[in-house]
């Protein structure tokens, strides 16, 4: 059973039936059983984009400032708390990526134009190559390879 | 609020999908480039190269997408997991607060871009 | 060959005795080949007459006996017993109120199902106009998955979002919905998505996904209310671009759309 509740108004119909009711559920195992779990941690792993997407700002506004504040500004990153901080958020939104772009072919309408939706397999494994292939490109530009 | 939240659900939305495609495809290798090999001195950065990369056009177009996008991609995941966990009591401050961070966060990197 | 027992753990309430559900254990002999529902259907007949529970078709096509086995929406009748250990939990679908035991309350989903208008609109109408509607098999089979739902409610119990948002109208609806409005002959794309984008409509889903994981039928309604948020998105982006008609007053004449009135 879930130690949650559901709201005691949850599929309730506007009128009440002639006898009393007991209180529904909320869904059974939620959100320790398998998919509810991937559920919540998709949710949670895209939720630090608010806080990667931060300091990425951080990052940009510090270009613009010069240098100096580039630098002092990546000195702070090595502190193990943002070192810690920043290896989790590469690995759990590396999987969030990979994740997303399993639940992305069926949000698509079966034609697109013309098209038929391509299979569900092919387009899952060419977003993810995708994302291997711009991550790795992204990587080689700030490294200056490219 | 829950209303007008109600009414910008579509661009709200399109915001989220895009966010998350965007934050899907270019913040990690962000993340690992900028938070991790750059700080421990695995990789040494050419900040004038960085800079003038950032600067070209289309650098600036993806600094601010991936600035911008992700985060509301992030307010409206955060504001979900509160509604799953009975949260809909403060959804109205809640959201509105999420989003507004989103806003500014936006706003901010338009200037951030604005400025290289 | 030994006759295997197994234990079915079931809720039990009664609305005139018990303030909330208990459950009661019942150890019974069951065959290989049993479903969850022919245990059930062994206690009300053998053990406890008592027992209160729906079914009806025994064939995965009436919808009538969904419940939670082992805290997972299971249709009763096509759940191989097989697939569980000595002890099996079998509790009404979570997220409804109860009525008695493993009955729940459908009234709620009746009248969310309703609010989608899911019928053809000005069917009758295009068809006076223009004769036969026609339909291709490319346009048939843009919504003929979303059409094989069978109302059995299991979606609903595994939703996440149905627990926390009573307005929600939840999976099996706004598939319906979809499914409406991806019909080229339905002339209601618009109010439907009107009512599709307003409080509690596609936009509240969270996209767990677990509505797909539990469909008995394949009906994937996860997929439907995705890609209905995406037209909603693109219809709502078309009125700055595109001048819209005003959304069709209902008239004497949508009513008669409704199935079983005309």
């Amino acid at each position: 059973m879930s130690t949650l509740r559901a709201r005691l108004d949850a599929m309730r119909p506007s009128q009440a039936g002639p006898t009393r009711t007991a209180d529904p559920r909320p869904p059974d195992h939620f959100p320790s059983r398998g998919n509810y779990r991937s559920y919540l941690m998709f949710g949670l792993g895209s939720s630090l984009m608010l806080l990667v997407s931060a300091n990425l700002l951080r990052v940009v506004k510090s270009l613009g400032d010069g240098e100096r504040a580039f630098d002092a500004l990546l000195e702070s990153f090595a502190h193990p708390l943002y070192l810690g901080f920043h290896l989790l958020a590469f690995v759990w939104l590396s999987w969030v990526a990979l994740h997303f772009f399993a639940l992305f072919p069926k949000t698509q309408p079966f034609r697109i134009g013309p098209f038929k939706r391509p299979p569900d397999a092919l387009l899952v494994t060419g977003l993810r190559a995708l994302f291997l292939l711009s991550t790795l490109l992204v990587t080689a530009l700030l490294l200056g390879v490219l | 609020m829950r209303a007008l939240m109600l009414k910008l659900e579509p661009i709200i939305w399109g915001l989220f999908g895009g966010g998350m495609f965007v934050g899907a495809l270019l913040l990690p290798a962000f993340v690992l480039v900028l938070g991790v090999l750059a700080p421990l001195g695995v990789v040494t950065l050419d900040t004038g190269a960085l800079f003038a990369l950032a600067r070209h056009p289309l650098g600036r177009l993806v600094c601010l997408v991936t600035i911008a996008l992700p985060l509301w991609a992030g307010a409206h995941q955060l504001r979900h997991i509160f509604l799953d966990f009975g949260g809909l009591r403060y959804d109205g401050f809640l959201g509105a607060l999420l989003y507004l961070l989103a806003l500014l966060g936006s706003a901010l990197g338009i200037v951030a871009v604005w400025n290289l | 060959m030994a006759e295997q027992k197994k234990t079915l753990v079931v809720t039990r309430f009664d609305p005139d005795r018990d303030q909330t559900p208990t459950t009661r254990e019942y150890e019974i002999p069951v065959e290989a080949d049993w479903k969850v529902l022919d245990a059930l259907n062994y206690i009300k007949a053998q053990v406890d007459p008592t027992l209160s529970h729906r079914w009806s078709c025994r064939m995965a096509v009436c919808g009538s006996c969904g419940m939670n086995v082992n805290g997972e929406p299971k249709l009763t009748c096509k759940q191989p017993l097989s697939a569980y250990g000595e002890r099996v939990e079998v509790a009404p679908l979570a997220n409804f109120p109860v009525i008695r035991d493993l009955v729940v309350e459908m009234d709620g989903f009746m009248e969310r199902l309703k609010q989608v208008k899911p019928w053809i609109i000005e069917a009758k109408e295009e068809a006076k106009r223009e004769g036969t509607n026609r339909q291709s098999h490319a346009e048939l089979m843009d919504f003929k998955q979303f059409s094989m739902c069978i109302n059995c409610m299991l979606c609903y119990a595994a939703c996440p979002v149905v627990a926390n948002e009573p307005d929600y109208l939840g999976p099996a609806a706004l598939a319906l919905g979809h499914r409406y409005n991806q019909d080229t002959r339905d002339h209601g794309g618009v109010e439907r998505n009107q009512i599709l984008r307003d409080d509690g409509g596609v936009f509240s889903c969270s996209y767990a996904n677990e509505c797909s994981e539990v469909c008995p039928k394949g009906v994937d309604p996860a997929g439907a209310i995705q890609q209905a948020k995406l037209n909603n998105v693109l219809d709502w982006a078309k009125r700055f671009v595109v001048p819209r008609r005003k959304p069709r007053a209902p008239t004497a004449a949508a009513q008669s759309d409704e199935p079983g009135r005309g």
